[in-house]
Formats: C-alpha cells, structure tokens, sequence
C-alpha cells in the first residue's frame, strides 16, 4: 500500500484578478520508505506539493491520502497531530527560532509530544553538533543551522521527512553533505523523505525523481535499484 | 519546562523589545497610579479642610446677618438691640472701635488693648439658641461667639483739644409784609368763631396790629389770636441764646505710634467639647478647655506658630491673663478663629454679656438637615443658616482649585492614562506578534496546535504585563512618595465679613489653611494599574496570536520577516 496517493490536486492563489495555478491536477503515489526528489525550476510548484503532502496546507481540488485517509476531509487539529507526530520539516531558510538555543530548537518538537532535553541532545549529537546545543542560531553557520533543523525534524520519528530545498542556502560542498545527512539518518529512522531541489545534481542522488513545471508532474522516474 | 525557557527567552533575548513595552506599559501604570493617588490625596485634604462643619460636630451654622431692609421684632430676643437699616446695627456693633482712644490712659502713656468687634456677624441673645434647639429634627444646639479682634498697641497720642464757648443772645428782628385783605376777613372769621369780637374800628388798622393786640388781649383771646394769625405773621420777632459748651476736638492726625494687628477670636462653651466653633477633635496638643471654664485659652496651631505661643503660655487680653492649654487646628470655614475663649470669659471681654454671634445646629439624622434647614429660616427670618456645603462654597484658595481641577480632570486624566496604558500595552504586543508570524507558522509546522501557540504568547504577554505592572506602581509609589516629601503646599481660604468703610476697619476675616498635597497609595489604585497592564498585554498578545495561529501554516511561513 502507497504511503500517499495524490489525485487530481489543484491549488490556485488568487493574486488581483488573475488565478494563479501552482499546482494542476496532480496525481502521485509515493512508497513508504522512499527517498523522492521533488526537481523542477523555482515557481513550478514543488514548495505547493511539499506543503500540501505535509499537511501545511489544503489542496483547492483533488484528493490527498495519507496512510489510507484523505487529508482534505481531516480538521486543522488533526492536521497539526499529523505534523508534530508523522511529518519533519526542513526548510530552506532553516526556520529555526531565533531566540531558542540549537537544543531548544529541537525540544520546540519534542516538548508537545512530551521529549526530553536529553533526547534532544542526543539527536544534536547524531547531527554532530553535541558541542553546540547551547549556541543560539545566530552564532552557528547555515549547515550548522540545517542540521539542528535535520535534528528537530527527526526527532519524533517521523513517518516522512520533507525538505524544502535544504542546500539552497549553503555552498554546494556544505549543501553535498547536508543531503547525505538526511538520507543516512532517514534510512536509520526509517523515515520517507521527499526533498524539493531545483539543483539537478543533488535530484540526481535521490532513488525517484519526480519533476514539475508550471504546476504539473513532467517526469517520474525511479532508478532501478543497482 | 520548555515552555517556561521559551519565555524566559523571549523575554532575556528580545531584551530591547521587552525593555520598551515593559517602561510603555509602566508608565501608563505609574501615571494611573499617580494620577489616582493625587486625586485621593486631594479629597482627603479638602475633606479634612472643606468640610468645615462636620468637624465641630454640626450640620448647620445659624448667623444673624445684617441685612438693609429689617424686620423688626422677630423671636426669642433674636435680633440686634435696637431698630434701624443693617449698616447702622453694624456700626453700633462695631463702634466698640471707635472708642476715644484718650480713655486708654494719659497722653504719652504706653498702651496695649483689644478691641473686640462682632464683624458683620451680628450679636443677639443666646437664649434664641433654645429656640432653635426646641425645633423638629434638632438634637442639639450650641452657641458660639465669633469677634474680630483688633490688638492695638502703643502711645497714647496727644489727640484732643478742649475749646470753652460762651453762652451768646442773638435776636433777630424782621419786617413782616402786610397781610392781604383776604387774609384779613379769614382772620376775623377764625376769631368770630372762637367767641373773640372785634370793634368795627379796628378792622382797618392794619399796620398797628400784630403784637399790640395780642398783649392787650386776655389770655383766652391771646390763645385765640395765636391760632387765627396767618401763618406768614407768626414769630416775626425772635430771641435765642445758645448755650456755654466744651467741645473736644480730634487733632488730624493725631502724632503716635500705634500698631494694629488683627486676629480672631472665638467663644466656646467649654462644656460641649463635641459641639462648638472648636471641638476636641481640632485639638493636636494639650488639652481642651476645662468645663470650669476659667482664664484658659485654646490657639490655632497657624496662630502659636506665628506668635511663638506654647502650651503653657500666658496671653494677655486687656489685663486678663490667660494660660494656653492647647493647641487646635481649626477648620475652615466661618466660625474658625485663632484663639479661643471659654464663651462667658469672651463675653466680658467683649462687653458682650448673654451674647453670642452664631448658633451651631446639630440635627437628629442627616436627612434631617435640610428640613431642619427650612424650619430655622421659617422660624427666624432674618437669620442665615449655612451647611456644610454652603461654608464650604466660600472656601477659596489653590486647594479648592486643585481639587476642583482633580475632580474635573482627575478623572479624565486617569481614564486618558489608563487608555493610553491601555492602548500602548495592546499596540507593542500586537506588533511584537506581528514580527513573529513566520515564526509562529514554523511553530505550527513543528505541530503546534493553534491553542499551543496562543497560549506560548499569552504567556509572554501575561509576563510582559506583570512586568510592566511591577514597574509601573513602583514608578507611581515613588511619584507619590516623591508628592508626600516635596509636595506643594495647597492653601485654602476663607473669607467673612466685608469692608465697612464707615467704621474705618476692615471686618473682613481670612483664615488661611495650608495643606501640604499628599499622594496615599491604595490598594485598589494598585490592582486597577495592575490590572490594566496585565489586561492590556494580554488582550493585545492574545488577539495577535490568534490572528497569526489562524492563519495556514503555509501562509504564515510565506510572509517575510
């Protein structure tokens, strides 16, 4: 059974007059366990399907299930029990809470499932920053800051893992090893993790790449397994 | 507890941010606090001082007021001794003043005396009291003798000169004009009827008439003559002599070095120590005036100050010596003095035997006073019967206005500042929110219920509030503590009787209360400020957090920081 099944999913904005489609009548399946790069130019939609797979949010028409129920029809409280106990965000910006230290960062998600500091420190740790937890956002650099937002998104063993182009603020060495990162530590937790890139060559590491233009799926390509 | 630490943080790491909203809100709490603190220091101050009556344990004062047109004869002996127009009762109760000041003693002569004056505060028998005293509504009644006394102090001038004028006999003659031949026959019909005949020859002799006639007349017809004479005839020939007089005439001016100094002083029956133009509760030193009523005087503590008088001190009033047993501080208002007398002791000074000048009512209940007002008017027409409000309303100074102001201001100024506080706590949350939108989505893509995140900023709000709060009544006590040290002194006047420019004097008594301002600190003031900025805060912070927790996750993490 498919982790997801899209069918149909539109999402349009409306800016003035006109109706922006940034998604149209997508349609997908994803596996659980899988490791799926969302590829595609910037404003083709990838950030609209990231958000709607994370349950950020509703799709304007179409269907998304999620482990054999349709998202579309869940309230908002069960949407925000889905995200703290089955989704990990990694944003491109990091999102980290400027005033929260590297450690607090990540108990911000364990604290509403009832994780411990200790717990915390010990996924700072499996990022390798174990020295770190104390230093606040700003005194750590962008792969630092990534992988605290890595760390927080996995810390409550998360069913899918999405990244919203996770190296787009860092330098391609730096961006190499973040990616690394997460699909090592996706595999460890056993986590699907679906990233959005536009950086072909980081695309071209992930198993599936699905690619988008103008709000539409143009290709969906799985590598077959060596 | 994470959530603690996030506020904590918040707060410790957004220090500039807190530190501005958290000196907004305490200064919009200070400014209550202060503001409502002034205020009540203010009422408390024109309460002690404004309030003039309640503190000599009476609802109403009931004077004899001069007024211009009398009537005459009204109860109880109640009314000045004799008839006449307001200005002339005035003056014949105050020309005590006029006194020959020769009579002090030789010229040359050192003197020191007082002249006590009723003022424009009419004297009249105490025994109206018991008029008064006998109305409904009256529990008691008490009077109370109120003078204006003019202490006068230095040599005895050389004022008066004694002229002697001889008794001198003047006699006028006139020619008197020839009486008409009407005036004639009037005459003769005038005689004719009082029984007088005349001879036929003498209806002619006009010029020999007159005096001639009348002396050769009897004594009937001479009465006779005297009548019927037009009136144009009578007395052409007078004689007067004016009598031998001493005149004593005023040297203008007189060569002297006589000092004036004007006080009031006030008649107390000592035996009402509850009840009189001063009680027990104005005395802040030694002790009431002894029932006995003996040589004791009681000074307003204004008054020692001014002229060094002690507990213990003697004061002389025209040869009388009285000691000083204590000291009282007055209120305001028109029975206030600055020295006071057992009443008996005052009226033999003042030559003002069974007299008293005001009539002090207390009624049985205060919803009684304004009937009980009513009654005594009806009952005595002529007399001015004041409560507390009206003694009140003749009290001027920068208390009055202060309170005044308060009273106008006070209120507004507080709401002004609350909603300032108000508004400010409410504006600094909402924007501190505002910023935070993508960081409260993220908090919302972690997972976080709307509730979660509403509550994390209440919370701050809530901290922030108390913050503020704390700051602010510690502000606004240190203003009115600041206020209870340096405070302004706020005085207040009173003012009696008028210029009477006739006498020469001035009648006219001012007793001047100084009060220094105050700022007490209740503790209702200090919830409402507290209150306040726990509420502006919250309601702000909370009604920010909603309106960003609403939003979808997505759309808040779109907006730009």
């Amino acid at each position: 059974m498919s982790l997801y099944e899209l069918s149909g999913v539109a999402r349009y904005f409306q800016r003035g007059p006109t109706t922006v489609r940034a998604l149209d009548d997508v349609s997908l399946e994803i596996e659980p366990g899988a490791f799926v790069a969302l590829e595609g130019p910037s404003g083709s939609g990838k950030t609209t399907l990231l958000q709607i797979l994370g349950a950020l949010d509703r799709p304007s028409a179409g269907t998304v299930t999620f482990d054999g129920s349709d998202l579309v029809k869940q309230p908002d409280s069960a949407l925000a029990a889905l995200r703290l106990r089955s989704f990990g965000f990694v944003f491109q910006q990091f999102n980290l809470i400027p005033t929260l230290t590297a450690v607090e960062n990540v108990e911000a998600k364990l604290a509403p499932v009832g994780g411990t500091r200790e717990r915390a420190l010990e996924l700072l740790a499996e990022v390798g920053l174990a020295e770190r937890a104390d230093h606040l956002p700003a005194h750590l650099s962008g792969g630092e800051q990534q992988r605290v937002a890595i760390a927080r998104a996995l810390s409550v063993e998360p069913r899918v893992v999405l990244a919203d182009e996770p190296t787009g603020n860092l330098d391609s060495a730096t961006g190499g090893e973040i990616i690394d990162l997460l699909a090592n530590l996706a595999a460890e937790h056993g986590s699907t993790v679906i990233v959005a890139t536009h950086d072909a060559s980081l695309a071209a590491r992930a198993p599936r790449r699905v690619t988008m233009r103008d709000g539409k799926i143009t290709g969906n390509v799985s590598a077959v397994p060596a | 507890m994470f959530y603690l630490r996030y506020l904590r943080n918040e707060l410790v790491r957004r220090r500039t941010r807190t530190i501005v909203t958290v000196i907004g809100l305490g200064l919009g709490v200070a400014l209550v606090v202060a503001i409502a603190s002034l205020s009540k220091g203010l009422d408390r101050a024109q309460h002690k001082t404004l309030d003039p009556l309640s503190g000599i344990g009476t609802d109403l004062t009931v004077t004899l007021q001069p007024q211009q047109q009398q009537d005459q004869g009204f109860g109880g002996g109640f009314g000045p001794g004799g008839g006449g127009g307001g200005n002339r009762d005035l003056i014949r109760a105050n020309q005590s003043v006029l006194t020959d000041l020769s009579k002090l003693g030789k010229p040359g002569a050192h003197f020191v005396h007082d002249f006590f004056l009723p003022g424009t505060q009419l004297t009249f028998q105490q025994s109206a009291a018991g008029q008064i005293a006998s109305l409904d509504g009256v529990a008691k009644t008490t009077t109370g003798l109120t003078l204006l006394a003019e202490h006068q102090e230095g040599i005895v001038p050389k004022i008066v000169a004694t002229l002697k004028t001889q008794a001198k006999t003047q006699t006028i003659t006139r020619n008197l004009p020839r009486p008409s031949a009407q005036d004639f026959a009037k005459m003769q019909a005038c005689l004719q009827k009082l029984g007088v005949t005349l001879g036929r020859n003498n209806n002619g002799g006009n010029g020999g008439f007159g005096g001639g006639r009348g002396a050769q007349g009897t004594g009937a017809n001479r009465d006779a003559f005297q009548k019927c004479l037009p009136a144009s005839l009578r007395r052409f020939r007078t004689r007067f002599t004016t009598p031998s007089q001493t005149l004593k005439q005023v040297l203008n001016p007189p060569q002297t070095n006589i000092t004036t100094t004007a006080y009031t002083i006030g008649g107390v029956d000592q035996t009402s120590p509850t009840m009189g133009v001063v009680t027990t509760a104005q005395l802040t030193k030694g002790t009431f005036l002894s029932p006995a009523g003996g040589t004791e005087a009681l000074v307003a503590t204004s008054y020692a100050a001014k002229h060094s008088l002690k507990v213990g001190s003697k004061l002389d009033l025209n040869g009388t010596s009285f000691t000083v047993v204590g000291l009282v501080s007055p209120p305001l208002g028109g029975q206030s003095a600055d020295v006071y007398l057992p009443l008996k002791q005052l009226q033999t000074l003042a030559s003002e035997k069974n007299l008293a000048n005001v009539i002090l009512v207390h009624a049985k209940s205060s919803s009684d006073v304004a009937k009980v007002k009513q009654e005594i008017q009806a009952a005595l027409p002529q007399a001015q019967v004041a409560s507390s409000k009206d003694v009140a309303d003749t009290i001027s100074g920068s208390l009055v206005d202060a309170s005044n102001l308060s009273h106008d201001l006070g209120l507004a100024l507080s709401v002004v500042a609350a909603v300032a506080a108000f508004l400010l706590a409410a504006l600094m949350a909402f924007s501190s929110v505002g910023k935070r939108v993508r960081e409260l989505g993220t908090l919302k893509a972690l997972g976080w219920t709307q509730r979660m995140v509403v509550r994390q900023i209440a919370g701050e709000s809530l901290a922030t509030g108390i913050l503020g709060g704390i700051f602010g009544i510690g502000l606004g006590v240190l203003v009115a503590v600041a206020v209870d040290a340096f405070g302004p002194s706020l005085t207040a006047s009173s003012t009696t009787g008028s210029d009477l420019a006739n006498l020469g004097v001035s009648t006219v008594r001012t007793a001047t209360h100084s009060v220094s301002l105050t700022a007490p600190v209740g503790m209702t003031v200090l919830a409402i400020g507290f209150g306040l900025a726990l509420l502006g805060g919250l309601i702000a912070g909370t009604a920010g957090a909603l309106r960003a927790a609403r939003l979808r996750p997505a759309d808040a993490l779109r907006q730009v920081e």
